[in-house]
């Protein structure tokens, strides 16, 4: 079934910039400088349920700077009915911040009712490209707008996909006109540990369906890669970004540092290296060597996610 | 393969049991559902998912319980943890679900829960006591609350007082608060004796104030919360605790009683209706 109607929404998102992840940890620093950075990404569950603080700083920081949705929770591969009650929290928490857009990522994070709290991958085949595009039309018909849809990162791959990950997005996008951000860390992550070309991946990309992307670091763990968002973006990735730049036509970019998250004005300046990547030809770096920081490392990190209540707290005898 | 997984469904189901469940799946049939590379196996990729699912859950349950980690130490909060997953393993979407069942679960399974209650581990309780104030305290961070709008002022009439939306009451077998905010300033307090303790939760321009009380002032406020008016609080109190009324209706209106400071504290909205 063609697309129905959402392909032009997407392909005519804005380019926004050079964006960060709205983390709690910069609430204060956000809201006392108003610092000039182009855009934000909130992580839609941060914020959906929220009655207290991060649903007043979102309010305020969509007043001030363009914002959009990103979700870890949707689980638009799961074969578990969609959750409708957390769809209708989205779709308020959008018509109140006004988010550019809205996204989430090529995944399931549970089954049987049970949640994962991960995002874990997909088999690629056939079967799971109908089941996953009638989902997405579903969850854009209920929301009223294209869906935004990334590709995750992988540490393994099912015997029974047939289908390439570049090639089963683009079927994706055009059965149903959503958009994708191509997260170019993790097509490094996800091509090292599968030991595929990361610039093939690139290549062979619907890159006139991105609409975002996204940089992040990962930790090179000698004999794989953890996407652990807990570091600078390292010199292979940013040249792959180079590349992905210039094939994606500009379209905006965020950093995404979610583990041991330094001053935002730190995380500002690592994203700006952006405007280093955005000309010259594309020269692939040798792959480094691996980090020190080997043991513990958690992929898809969450915890940043789950605010430090400790210190918003007094205690009192009145 | 006649047994392996074979539909989207079946191998959702077989992946996330491997997770949760990582000796149930032998290395050979991971090998067979899951494709090698030149740098990882199939049992490889899936351990790193596996290892990933407890270290991640673990952290955020450390984030939501600091002063439990504390007393009991990260390995043995870790392996509370380990137990209370596999028996109750998340079921939202939000992360900030995850310990929600966490105190109720140490309650029901404490290995002395069949002895009466004077035989029973009193650090037992203290655990279970300082779980359930770490949960009520997490709750209250993200619960609709009033800021942006006016509160009560001395003037409201006592008629017209209601509790405010972000406020919740607790009372404890031990110390809990104090403990809580002893770790909270990066010391090492001893387990603390068992003390009843009463405490009242107020969320104000997003910062959550843990106010400690006497029984009486927590018997007024249960009344409250429970949809009475002032004066029958007040009464709640002198018939509960044998206490003269003229005395509890003294103590509230005192140039610097409860009504003053509590109505300065944000404790109460004006209503509007008597």
């Amino acid at each position: 079934m063609p697309d129905t109607g959402y392909r032009a929404t997407a392909i005519d998102m804005p380019r926004l910039g050079l964006g960060l992840g709205l983390r709690n940890v910069h609430f204060g620093h956000i809201l006392s400088e108003w610092p000039e950075v182009d855009w934000f990404e909130a992580i839609s569950e941060n914020f959906m349920d929220s009655g207290g603080q991060p649903r007043h700083v979102i309010r305020r920081v969509a007043e001030r700077y363009p914002v959009v949705l990103h979700g870890v929770s949707l689980s638009i591969g799961s074969t578990d009915p969609l959750d409708f009650g957390y769809l209708a929290r989205l779709k308020a928490l959008a018509a109140e911040v006004r988010p550019a857009w809205i996204s989430d990522h090529l995944c399931w994070t549970g089954v049987l009712g049970a949640n994962s709290h991960d995002l874990l991958p997909l088999p690629l085949t056939e079967e799971a490209l109908k089941h996953v595009a009638g989902r997405v039309r579903q969850v854009q018909d209920y929301l009223e707008r294209p869906l935004i849809l990334e590709n995750p990162s992988t540490y393994v791959r099912f015997s029974q996909s047939t289908i390439e990950e570049p090639a089963f997005l683009r079927a994706l996008a055009d059965a149903t006109g959503c958009g994708l951000l191509l997260d170019v860390n993790n097509v490094f992550v996800s091509c090292f540990n599968a030991a595929t070309d990361p610039v093939s991946y690139i290549e062979a990309f619907p890159c006139d369906r991105v609409v975002q992307m996204h940089l992040a670091g990962h930790q090179h763990c000698g004999t794989h890669i953890i996407d652990t968002h807990d570091r600078p973006v390292r010199p292979e990735v940013w040249e792959l970004y180079r590349l992905a730049w210039a094939r994606c036509g500009g379209a905006s970019t965020l950093l995404e540092w979610d583990g041991d998250i330094p001053s935002f004005a730190e995380c500002h300046a690592e994203v700006l290296k952006a405007k280093r990547y955005m000309q010259g030809r594309f020269d692939p770096a040798p792959i480094g060597a691996g980090d020190d920081r080997a043991a513990g490392s958690v992929s898809n990190p969450v915890d940043f996610l789950v605010p430090k209540i400790m210190r918003d707290t007094v205690l009192e005898r009145i | 393969m006649s047994t392996a997984p074979a539909s989207l469904e079946e191998l959702e189901r077989w992946m996330l049991g491997a997770l949760r469940f990582p000796p149930g799946v032998a290395s050979g049939e991971a090998n067979e559902v899951l494709a090698a590379s030149r740098r990882l196996s199939g049992a490889d990729g899936l351990a790193i998912y596996q290892r990933s699912y407890f270290l991640r859950i673990a952290s955020c349950m450390r984030e939501q319980f600091p002063a439990l980690c504390h007393a009991l130490g990260a390995d043995l909060f870790n392996d509370f943890v380990a137990e209370y997953i596999a028996a109750m393993p998340p079921e939202s979407y939000t992360l900030y679900d995850l310990g929600r069942r966490f105190p109720g679960y140490l309650d029901n399974t404490r290995p002395d829960r069949d002895a009466v209650s004077a035989e029973r581990e009193t650090w037992i309780d203290f655990m279970i006591d300082l779980a359930t104030f770490e949960r009520q305290l997490f709750v209250m961070f993200d619960a609709p609350g009033h800021e942006g709008r006016p509160f009560a002022a001395i003037a409201t009439p006592d008629g017209r007082l209601r509790l405010q939306p972000c406020f919740a009451l607790g009372s404890y077998r031990f110390p809990v608060a104090v403990y809580y905010h002893e770790v909270r300033k990066g010391r090492a307090p001893e387990l603390p004796p068992l003390e009843d303790s009463f405490l009242a939760l107020v969320r104000v321009d997003y910062l959550t104030h843990t106010i400690l009380m006497s029984q009486p002032h927590f018997v007024f406020l249960t009344a409250m919360a429970e949809g009475s008016a002032v004066d029958d609080a007040l009464r709640a109190v002198s018939d509960r605790l044998s206490i003269p009324l003229s005395s509890v209706r003294r103590s509230w209106l005192a140039e610097d009683g409860v009504r003053r400071r509590w109505i300065e504290a944000g404790f109460f909205v004006d209503s509007g209706e008597a």
